[in-house]
């Protein structure tokens, strides 16, 4: 094997992620390598600095409000899928009704269906609008395309 | 507010009484990772809470290591674990929980900073104010050290180039074998051996820059 190769494996030698036949090949290396040895000694040398290093211990004030913020984020996403859910079987039933009972029903003047029918259209507009702005919201989280 | 469960089975143990809700956490404190997270995709958030103060820490170490900020990184290391929830059922037990956690983090840590520089980009190129490029001795707090060259080794993590530094973290600071390495990165345990080789290579050359020599 070249160097280039063999100063690889040592880099997971330092780590001891070799298996027993790079193991060898490398020792065997090395037997005859100023070059390799010296990068060797380097690599360990920066592993045994780096093992020293370890995170310091967080104070637990500071994770406090940690799993709060998590359940949070959790029970909110699952209140809106059944807010979601029942506006829909709500309003599709208004719908039915107020067609059947109100728009259907001859007794109701004319004036009336039509300030009612045009009040709706501009529910409808601006509920639209909203959605689609929520959706387009959607399509640009930050966090969408995240691979699971 | 504490956690309380979502799901039917488990407002049942609300019923029965806090004592028996209190042996649950002791005992669900003893179990593996890869048991609660089966408990817990079957609707236990209980035992999904015990994952998640489990590598709270670790998660936001690590995520404040990549991005450099305490802020985000609660908020990116607090989003990995709701993701991780929502997709509980997707956990495959063959790999520990916390490869899993770490991949989505990983991924989430990324897309921040490739977001950052964009609009970082974006607000310098239209002629604003130029924004200070984050230090990466933002971090000095987080990692215990007790020589300068190793303040100085700490100093030069935060330099590397992201792929690097992410690298070097895995593998220093979270103690994670090749193996588990590969699949947070989603790449082959051979492209593990020669990224962390030319990320220590970077990592000596920085420091040889500074007049360390190790």
């Amino acid at each position: 094997m070249k160097c280039d190769d063999i100063r690889i494996l040592l880099s997971a030698l330092v780590d001891n992620e070799l298996d027993g036949e790079q193991k060898k090949a490398v020792s065997d290396h090395l037997v005859g390598c100023d070059g390799c040895r010296e990068e060797y000694a380097k690599m360990r040398n920066l592993k045994e600095v780096t093992d020293d290093m370890k995170y310091f211990d967080l104070p637990d004030r500071l994770m406090a409000g940690y799993w709060n913020g998590i359940y949070n984020r959790i029970e909110r996403s699952a209140g809106w899928i059944f807010l979601s859910i029942g506006a829909i079987l709500l309003l599709a039933f208004g719908a039915w009704e107020l067609l059947n009972q109100f728009f259907l029903d001859s007794r109701p003047p004319l004036i009336l269906k039509l300030g009612v029918g045009v009040l709706l259209i501009g529910v409808i507009i601006l509920t639209v609008s909203v959605l689609r702005e929520r959706l387009f919201a959607r399509a640009h989280d930050r966090y969408e395309e995240i691979e699971i | 507010m504490n956690g309380y469960p979502l799901r039917i089975p488990a407002i049942k143990a609300i019923w029965t009484g806090s004592r028996v809700t209190m042996q649950n956490s002791i005992a669900a404190a003893e179990r593996s990772d890869n048991d609660l997270a089966k408990d817990a995709a079957g609707g236990r958030v209980s035992a999904f809470r015990v994952l998640v103060e489990r590598y709270q820490k670790r998660a936001y170490l690590y995520a404040r290591s990549m991005v450099h900020n305490s802020d985000d990184a609660y908020d990116l290391s607090q989003e990995a674990f709701v993701r991780v929830y929502r997709h509980l059922k997707k956990f495959d037990p063959a790999y520990p929980f916390r490869v899993w956690l770490f991949h989505i983090l990983s991924n989430l840590c990324k897309n921040h900073l490739r977001q950052r520089k964009t609009r970082d980009a974006v607000v310098i190129g239209a002629g604003e104010q130029e924004i200070e490029a984050v230090s990466p001795t933002d971090n000095p707090d987080i990692v215990f050290h007790k020589s300068e060259t190793q303040a100085q080794v700490w100093e030069a993590i935060g330099q590397l180039p992201d792929k690097f530094r992410e690298i070097i973290i895995l593998s220093h600071f979270q103690d994670m074998p090749y193996d588990q390495i590969a699949k947070v990165l989603d790449i082959p345990r051979g492209s593990v051996m020669s990224r962390l080789y030319y990320a220590r290579l970077k990592l000596r050359e920085i420091l040889e820059k500074k007049g360390v020599s190790l």
